[in-house]
């Protein structure tokens, strides 16, 4: 029984057809890894299945609700939350308030405009639960902007996970970092399946090797196949296509 | 900044000095005769109107990062609001205002609920030309004067408690109707509400990633932001007891917008700052020359170069653009 399905997405800029019929599921608990070349569409598959962008067809369901129709912040609410491949932070705000803004979007109503954020507790322990979760407890009051790109990577990690999601888009979160910073990230994400099932979008092979229940190759916005990393490493189509390519560690 | 910032060395003064412009501007008119300055106690009454509307158009644009360009449609609105409203018999102030409020309020769910499914430069000329819409909409109507505008030579009832009791009440009243909605909108900016609008200014798409409703966020803003620029409107028409379209041509969009980055967006004291200064000069300059546009262009220039966060950034400890401390 899955816990997320999408069913034929479909997008098409102009011409190219960057999302090709493209059928994933998630189990329950499970990490299943998206891998494939530059420009094989895998943020934009991210994008489709958070509703950044809408798609041209196709279906997704969600622990039994059909996401399809709903805009990308109620999908949020509906247990479906992402991560930026391209680190998307509020910079100028400290590690607190970024996190306070993550679990405020949850916690009861935002149009609440008389009381003093500071003065709520519920948010406050909300943020500090997060902030150790990630590692980030000891920078609370650092500007977000001015953190090391490691610890950036975990705080967008973090404002994910205020959402409590199902379901956990993580768009190459090892993307530009140093081998330690994606030794943490790795364990990170380790830890994370016990919380909620996650399709991860990846480059580093080491990482997708480790932690990947099951592996998909997206090449030219299709899947070309899916499987263990044992059936991955070994499918003709993939070395030539990606592995071959790249070259794999 | 090389220098650190007035408020860092005097912390304390920074923290009464609102009190004491509260309680300053609310004895001017009793010691303006003594001092010969009968005059200003109406000029000090447009600043208050007036700053009530940047206030306005500092939280959306300051706080929201909607950078409307057409803020004085709603003044307008408010205005022609109260002139419709004594055309139709009424002649209570605190309705004739309330109906300013409420109709500027409306305009701005109208506008906003398609205005602000654009970005960025598009916002800017939608809302522009929905305003202009507005100010044409008001030269094409007759009944209220059309071109010429509409005269209000009759004040409005305050009710029997204020009116006579002391020549200067309508000042009183501006007066304590900006304080208030000032106070209002700096606590807003603290609250959840407020965090979550500055969030939106910041970064939109991660705001939408978490889950915010972003638009229906963007829109209270923006109907808040109408509503109160309305009720500016309304006692704009009081105050010149004439009511004409000019006043919500683009140009005084402009104007406004230019005295709200001069004090200082999205900062708390940006708004009454930027105001009283570039209408102060604005007063002194007239009386000694005819180009009193120019030095006022040159202030501007001076202000966008050495003090781009505004003159209120010059006074405020620095970070609480953030709203952190303060």
């Amino acid at each position: 029984m899955s816990l997320f399905v999408a069913e034929g997405l479909v997008k098409r800029f102009g011409g190219l057809l960057a999302t090709d019929h493209v059928d994933l599921t998630v189990a329950p608990g499970e990490i299943h890894a998206l891998i494939g070349p530059n420009g094989a569409g895998k943020s934009t598959l991210v994008n489709l299945i958070s509703g950044l962008i809408p798609a041209d067809a196709g279906r997704i369901v969600l622990d039994g609700v059909d996401l399809t129709a709903l805009a990308p912040h109620q999908r949020v609410r509906h247990g479906l939350a992402r991560c930026f491949q391209i680190t998307s932070v509020f910079r100028n705000d400290s590690v607190r308030d970024n996190l306070l803004l993550a679990v405020q979007a949850q916690a009861g109503s935002s149009f609440r405009c008389l009381r003093r954020r500071e003065a709520e507790t519920v948010l406050m322990d909300g943020a500090l639960t997060l902030a150790d979760k990630v590692g980030l407890a000891e920078v609370l009051d650092r500007p977000a902007g001015t953190l090391p790109h490691g610890m950036q990577k975990r705080l967008d990690v973090a404002l994910a996970l205020a959402a409590r999601p199902k379901l956990l888009l993580l768009d190459e979160p090892m993307a530009g970092m140093g081998p330690e910073d994606s030794l943490q990230m790795v364990a990170l994400i380790d830890r994370l399946r016990r919380d909620a099932a996650i399709l991860l979008i990846e480059h580093d092979m080491d990482a997708v090797f480790q932690l990947a229940d099951r592996i998909s190759v997206l090449v030219y916005g299709r899947v070309l196949t899916s499987g263990d990393a044992a059936h991955v490493k070994g499918h003709p189509e993939v070395q030539s296509v990606y592995l071959g390519t790249e070259g794999h560690a | 900044m090389a220098q650190p910032a007035f408020a860092t060395r005097f912390p304390g003064a920074v923290r009464r000095l609102p009190w004491l412009v509260l309680a300053l501007l609310a004895v001017f008119p009793l010691l303006a005769p003594t001092l010969g300055l009968e005059y200003y106690v109406g000029f000090v009454r447009r600043v208050l109107i007036v700053a009530i509307a940047a206030t306005s158009l500092n939280f959306i644009l300051g706080y929201g990062g909607m950078a409307a360009l057409g803020h004085a449609g709603f003044i307008g609105v408010g205005a022609y609001t109260v002139v419709a409203l004594v055309e139709a018999g009424v002649s209570s102030a605190w309705l004739a205002w309330g109906g300013a409020l409420v109709f500027g309020g409306l305009a701005a769910a109208l506008i906003g609920a398609v205005s602000l499914r654009t970005r960025g430069v598009y916002f800017i000329m939608i809302t522009l030309a929905f305003a202009q819409m507005l100010y044409y909409l008001a030269v094409s109507l007759r009944t209220y004067g059309g071109d010429d505008g509409y005269g209000l030579y009759t004040p409005l009832a305050m009710g029997p408690w204020l009116d006579g009791a002391h020549p200067d009440v309508f000042y009183w009243v501006v007066l304590a109707i900006a304080a208030g909605v000032f106070a209002l909108f700096s606590r807003v900016a603290h609250s959840r509400y407020g965090h979550a609008l500055r969030g939106i200014r910041d970064n939109e798409t991660r705001m939408v990633a978490l889950g915010y409703p972003v638009f229906r966020l963007k829109l209270a803003g923006f109907v808040a932001a109408g509503a109160v620029a309305g009720l500016a409107g309304g006692l704009l028409a009081s105050h010149n007891t004439f009511v004409s379209p000019g006043m919500m041509h683009w140009t005084q969009s402009a104007l406004l917008l230019v005295m709200v980055i001069l004090g200082g967006l999205g900062r708390r004291w940006g708004a009454p700052l930027g105001v009283a200064l570039w209408l102060t000069l604005e007063e002194a300059l007239k009386m000694h020359t005819d180009y009193w546009h120019w030095p006022l262009g040159v202030l501007l220039l001076l202000v966008v170069f050495h003090a781009p966060q505004g003159l209120a950034a010059l006074l405020e400890r620095r970070g609480d653009r953030q709203g952190g401390a303060a």
